[in-house]
């Protein structure tokens, strides 16, 4: 089959199956984190470790799928957005599991005993993360539903009450994390050294929500630029 | 000798038709293909059928325009004219046969014309003509069609997908408006078909109705048997061929829904049928690059690649002086030897 002429080069290359395949390893990633914490609760620190490496074996994968979006999406593509809005976007999504990879290695630094209401504020607070980035994947799955549509105003409709509830989930996120610092800040019996990490643990958690619920407001500017 | 030279034109006609079939035609229905509104079996007996008609009912005006627009050949003489017309086949199939392997983007309508520039040329050179006598007015016209024809299919595919978009994807659900196009796209697949026919057949049977032409006596009219014969090759490409060709660019085609391969092929059908009715020689799949551009300006595609273009001005840049080239060498040597 060498014998032929094709017009199929003007179908390019579309970035968007990618950008939902990377946002579906951002969702894992904090759902092994969340599994990590318990392992680190139950002082299984072996267990800890391998999650820690499970999550930065996500975080190449979706580094790979960046670059595979970055080096496609050239300027000789008509694409139905702007390619810069969409380049911001990738760049945002892609701190979502930059974070939890942070995480990931913080929480192998040192074996902080855990109170258990500190540890029960902990869960509350990944849980809540959870949610957030769950609400933001179905957020990125609506770009398929947008693009067949071509930008229909019901859709975009629906798209911008799913990046409300992001934001809304990233301020609970914001108040568990006041309430985690003062628990943290108040504790006289705590190691100053443990405070000090399980410090660095809650701020780091904090990026994971602010960087989710940053890269759904580069979303809406995605969507609404064109 | 003559007549083996006629055999040779008749079968190297046939040839170009089947390739043309083969390939363009091939091209042209692969998006009918990529939306999967119809499945590979009906789209070649569409193809088939209807490029068969577009070539035998709706094919002379090209005919004409190819075969005595650009080369002056009431002031030939017969013998001439067929050696001019059998160099313009050999040459222009000959590139086609090597560009088809190359897989370079080319267009079967720029080979011939080249060809027959070439031929004209020769002509020229051997004291048969003079330089002004060569329809240089006609040429620049079939040039500009080159350029006008994509640009075309791109303003009336953007216009009526946007139309599809502001009208009928507010008023309804998208998923009830594309349901409705599946059905018009076997419309649109014949539509295509023809038009295709009836524009390109000319490539493949031009210099054949020279030669016929002139043994009849009145070359003016264009036989339909000529016509008929060149549809006939076409669609015997699609159906040995080009079925190969949709499958694999059909498949490459995966972002094109019914409504997008609706307007992109509304668009390049409707270009090409005009063109043919005014006797204008276009690129089809130029033509229908043009219209997907169009549908990916409109926000319908979820990536278009422009770098088409270039290689599309490359093979234009190619085809013109290789076809030529050939058409000359060829003429030459029949003319010397013959």
């Amino acid at each position: 089959m060498k014998f032929f002429r094709s017009v199929g080069q003007v179908f390019g290359y579309s970035p968007f199956p990618t950008l939902v395949k990377h946002a579906v390893l951002c969702g894992r990633a904090v759902g092994i984190l969340q599994k990590q914490f318990e392992a680190y609760e139950n002082k299984d620190f072996n267990l800890v470790e391998k999650y820690r490496d499970e999550i930065d074996e996500l975080e190449s994968q979706a580094d790979e799928l960046k670059e595979e979006v970055r080096t496609h999406v050239t300027r000789s593509m008509i694409l139905p957005i702007d390619r810069q809005d969409l380049l911001e976007f990738m760049r945002a999504q892609d701190e979502i599991i930059n974070n939890c990879e942070h995480v990931g290695h913080m929480l192998t630094f040192r074996k902080v005993k855990l109170d258990v209401n500190i540890a029960g504020d902990f869960k509350i607070l990944l849980a809540k993360i959870m949610e957030c980035v769950n609400e933001y994947e179905r957020m990125v799955e609506h770009i398929n539903t947008l693009i067949e549509t071509s930008f229909d105003k019901k859709e975009i409709q629906t798209i911008l009450e799913i990046i409300q509830e992001v934001e809304s989930l990233e301020h609970e996120c914001d108040q568990v994390q006041i309430k985690l610092h003062t628990l943290l800040f108040n504790s006289n019996e705590l190691n100053p050294l443990d405070v000090l990490l399980m410090d660095t643990w809650v701020v780091h958690l904090g990026y994971i929500a602010n960087a989710t619920a940053r890269a759904a407001d580069r979303f809406r500017l995605m969507i609404l630029g064109r | 000798m003559i007549e083996v030279l006629i055999i040779l034109t008749v079968i190297s006609a046939f040839y170009m038709a089947w390739n043309i079939g083969a390939n363009d035609a091939a091209n042209s229905m692969a998006t009918s293909y990529g939306s999967r509104a119809l499945n590979l079996r009906q789209i070649i007996i569409i193809a088939a059928v209807l490029e068969f008609l577009g070539a035998t009912f709706f094919g002379k005006n090209v005919v004409k325009t190819l075969a005595k627009g650009i080369v002056p050949i009431e002031s030939l003489d017969p013998h001439l004219v067929i050696c001019g017309a059998v160099a313009a086949l050999l040459s222009a199939g000959l590139w086609i046969t090597i560009a088809t392997y190359l897989h370079l983007p080319i267009s079967t309508t720029h080979s011939i014309v080249g060809a027959m520039l070439g031929f004209g040329i020769a002509a020229v050179s051997q004291g048969h003509l003079s330089l002004n006598a060569i329809k240089w007015d006609e040429l620049i016209k079939i040039m500009l069609s080159w350029l006008v024809s994509p640009i075309t299919g791109a303003i009336l595919a953007f216009s009526i997908f946007s139309l599809i978009r502001l009208i009928l994807f507010r008023k309804f659900h998208y998923e009830r408006v594309e349901r409705a196009f599946r059905y018009l796209q076997v419309f649109t697949a014949s539509y295509v078909a023809f038009a295709h026919g009836s524009n390109d057949v000319a490539n493949a049977v031009a210099p054949l109705a020279l030669i016929f032409g002139h043994k009849v006596g009145a070359y003016y009219e264009i036989p339909t048997e000529i016509l008929a014969f060149g549809g006939l090759g076409i669609a015997f490409g699609v159906a040995t061929w080009g079925y190969k060709v949709i499958k694999m660019v059909g498949e490459r085609i995966t972002q094109l829904t019914y409504t997008r391969g609706f307007s992109a092929e509304f668009a390049t059908a409707t270009t090409v049928l005009v063109a043919s009715a005014l006797g204008l020689p276009i690129s089809t799949t130029h033509t229908l690059v043009g219209s997907v551009i169009g549908v990916g300006l409109a926000g319908g595609l979820a990536g278009v690649n422009l770098r088409v273009i270039q290689r599309i001005i490359f093979s234009w840049i190619l085809t013109l002086p290789i076809s030529m080239l050939l058409s000359i060498g060829i003429y030459t040597i029949l003319v010397v030897f013959v």
